[in-house]
């Protein structure tokens, strides 16, 4: 069989952009219920993704009064998704900086057990203050210890899982073990990325710099004695459908108005760690403000996507906003079906990517219409499963169960440095 | 007289999944005020948090009171979690906080690297939940879109916890529960002292060689709090292995048993293993007279929070 798309859903809380919970006809509360997680991954099912994966971190977002947060923890959310459906990947993001590993490796393998092999872990290391102050630290560590404690939290886990290979151990994954998510665009994150990931949720606005970062992450597993083949990577895609172009275009410039004022600024502000106070919409950010990706503090995944923006196309202040639109800085393409699909086809051929963790813009509809419409076109053109040929996360991504780990390293603690 | 009855289950490789669900089902059609998962060694029991999330969906109307100890989670994790569960069952979850030592993130950042004490630890991480568990509001959820404001953020605040064993910020991350918080149940008597269970719990579970007594204990430790004695569940904890001709003789005794110690409620473990669960689920639950209601707190006879900012 040839190769074909991966595909995940981001069930991230109403949609993507800023104002996804103001989109005209949605439930601007829905996803402060369980019911409406749920149903997105019932409905991912039906359409064979691969997973549905839940961004999280261990804080109440400081723009709550402007958009909803990720606002339940995510292997609660993922044990009640495993009860309601029967195939579909689970993968929930967990902070190996803000977890014991006995206590996470225990619950992560347990819920992979429960679930019938079908778990993927998003190892991320949580930027910010505001997460530190949870857990008794008055500032976010260093990025380079967080890296470095997540790449021995995971080992750490990992041997745990692996472990439980020896049936006596009881629980044994059926799945060989879950699967390694992984997300860091930094330096340090790649190099995690090519050790022990296996799905790497990349973000990238442009196909030859994605098919870069591939090669990169390909080849830095095979310095870590793994396979290409092992790892695959879903860059995010945010989604924007219409039946028509027009329609399409339509969608994205209401996206624009229900957007927030207040809360694009005070995004972007936090996310590049800078202050936009006084700065004016018309001119572009002063370039002494904006330092070099790896000196930056925060997430430097999407600093380094808004500076790769701001280098190639100098906007202003406020196109760079509309821009972005209060998402992530993950891609966004806006067209019909079709069109997606073949943006998607390219970026898959070209070896830019090996499939995407899709962001809709407004849950749930954004998504009802990507299963609906676009997965169809995808399956017509090959590119797309029409059924489930596996039972496992691991099966879906055609991934093979990894040796046993190496001795893992020693633990590193947060406050190592000191 | 109405009591709550608890039935304990131990799910994992005496009891699996599938079991423990045929167990349930048999408890809750004998009006069960409430299924406890317990916890145990990793490979032998399952965490009861998840199991809890994945029955619970099928098994709509169940209550359920989940074990973790202190041991391995950080406060803010396990607030999260255990609020997630209570908000995922509209209201129908607890935590058994079970008395142990620190985790690997709080213990490098304690405030006071000297503190010890399973009590003292068990009563400031309990008040840590407790306000974690009300920091965010239900009420100040808006959905106003027109306004385009999703909260009013200024009632969600943070604690400011400032401890000897721990640090926390808050707010926690998502609104409050639909019961103003999960219920926090004390069950480590031969570790924890009156004083701290009664500033935090709301249910407090004792064995046979705990109960006498518990009462007046309960009852001193209370006055020194403010809290009044009809906020707290004393629960009494026994084992059981009934044979179905036994089992009036059973419930009659354990009856006569909660009466004469004071209990509001009555927990049973049964044996491990499904056949021995379905004997205690079909034949002495229906003999007792379990109490009942939507959320955990009515299930478990609790007046409704009234400092809760919900």
């Amino acid at each position: 069989m040839s190769r074909q798309l991966h595909i995940n859903v981001n069930i991230l809380n109403a949609g993507v952009f800023g104002g996804s919970w103001r989109f005209p006809g949605t439930d601007g509360l829905a996803s402060f219920t369980i019911e409406h997680y749920t149903s997105i991954a019932k409905k991912a099912e039906a359409a064979k993704l691969d997973a549905v994966f839940l961004a999280d971190g261990p804080v109440v977002d400081p723009n709550i009064r402007y958009r909803p947060n990720n606002n339940l923890e995510p292997t609660t959310v993922l044990a009640r998704i495993a009860a309601q459906t029967e195939r579909i990947g689970l993968i929930g993001t967990l902070s190996s900086s803000y977890n014991d590993p006995v206590e996470l490796g225990r619950r992560l393998g347990d819920l992979d057990y429960i679930s019938g092999g079908r778990l993927g872990w998003n190892v991320v290391t949580t930027a910010g203050a505001a997460a530190a102050r949870n857990f008794g630290r008055p500032a976010e560590p260093d990025h380079s210890l967080r890296y470095r404690r997540a790449a021995a939290f995971t080992e750490q886990v990992v041997a745990q899982w692996d472990a439980r290979r020896d049936a006596r151990a009881g629980f044994a994954s059926p799945q060989g073990r879950p699967v390694v998510v992984q997300a860091g665009g930094s330096s340090d994150g790649r190099r995690l990325a090519s050790r022990v990931g296996e799905v790497i949720f990349s973000a990238d606005q442009d196909i030859d710099h994605a098919r870069a970062f591939r090669t990169e992450i390909r080849s830095g597993a095979v310095h870590f004695g793994r396979r290409p083949e092992d790892i695959v990577l879903l860059p995010g895609l945010s989604t924007v459908l219409g039946s028509t172009e027009e329609e399409a275009r339509r969608r994205r410039e209401i996206l624009d108005e229900v957007l927030p004022d207040a809360y694009a600024r005070r995004r972007l502000s936090g996310q590049l760690g800078i202050s936009l106070e006084g700065l004016s919409d018309a001119a572009p950010i002063p370039a002494e403000l904006l330092v070099e990706p790896d000196e930056a503090g925060g997430s430097q995944t999407f600093y380094r996507v808004v500076k790769a923006i701001i280098d190639k196309e100098n906007p202003t202040l406020g196109q760079l906003l509309r821009k972005l639109s209060g998402g992530g800085g993950h891609r966004i393409v806006v067209g019909t079906p079709e069109q997606i699909a073949v943006d998607m086809e390219r970026w898959f051929r070209y070896g830019a990517a090996d499939g995407f963790n899709v962001m809709p813009d407004v849950l749930p509809s954004g998504f009802d219409d990507f299963a609906d419409q676009l997965i169809p076109e995808l399956q017509r053109r090959g590119l797309f499963r029409w059924e489930y040929d596996a039972t496992t996360l691991r099966g879906h991504l055609g991934l093979r169960a990894p040796a046993q780990a190496a001795v893992p390293h020693e633990a590193v603690s947060l406050e190592a440095a000191r | 007289m109405r009591r709550a009855v608890i039935l304990d289950l131990a799910i994992g490789s005496d009891l699996s999944v599938p079991e423990a669900a045929d167990v349930v089902v048999a408890a809750r059609d004998a009006g069960v005020s409430a299924i406890r998962l317990l916890d145990g060694s990793a490979g032998q029991l399952l965490d009861p948090s998840t199991v809890a999330s994945y029955l619970a969906p099928r098994l709509a109307d169940v209550h359920w009171i989940v074990d973790a100890p202190t041991t391995h989670n950080a406060p803010y994790n396990l607030a999260r979690r255990i609020l997630a569960l209570d908000r995922a069952t509209a209201g129908r979850s607890g935590l058994v906080l079970r008395a142990g030592e620190g985790d690997e993130v709080s213990a490098a950042a304690a405030p006071d690297p000297s503190a010890s004490g399973r009590a003292q630890r068990w009563a400031e991480y309990a008040r840590v939940l407790t306000r974690l568990w009300e920091s965010f509001p239900a009420g100040a959820l808006l959905g106003d879109q027109a306004a385009g404001l999703v909260a009013d953020d200024s009632l969600i605040r943070g604690i400011g916890h400032e401890g000897s064993f721990y640090r926390v910020a808050g707010p926690l991350d998502g609104p409050s529960s639909p019961q103003g918080r999960p219920v926090l149940a004390a069950a480590d008597m031969d570790q924890l002292d009156w004083a701290s269970v009664a500033g935090a719990a709301d249910v407090v579970v004792v064995n046979r060689a705990q109960a006498p007594g518990a009462q007046g204990a309960l009852a001193d430790a209370l006055g020194r709090t403010g809290r009044k004695r009809a906020e707290i569940a004393l629960v009494g904890r026994v084992e059981v292995t009934a044979a179905e001709a036994s089992a009036s003789n059973v419930a009659a005794e354990l009856d006569e048993w909660a009466t004469s110690m004071g209990l509001d409620g009555l927990e049973l473990r049964p044996p491990d293993g499904r056949a021995g669960a379905l004997i205690v689920a079909q034949n002495v639950l229906p003999r007792l007279q379990s109490s009942a209601g939507a959320s955990l707190r009515a299930a478990l006879g609790l007046p409704e929070l009234t400092g809760a900012r919900t």
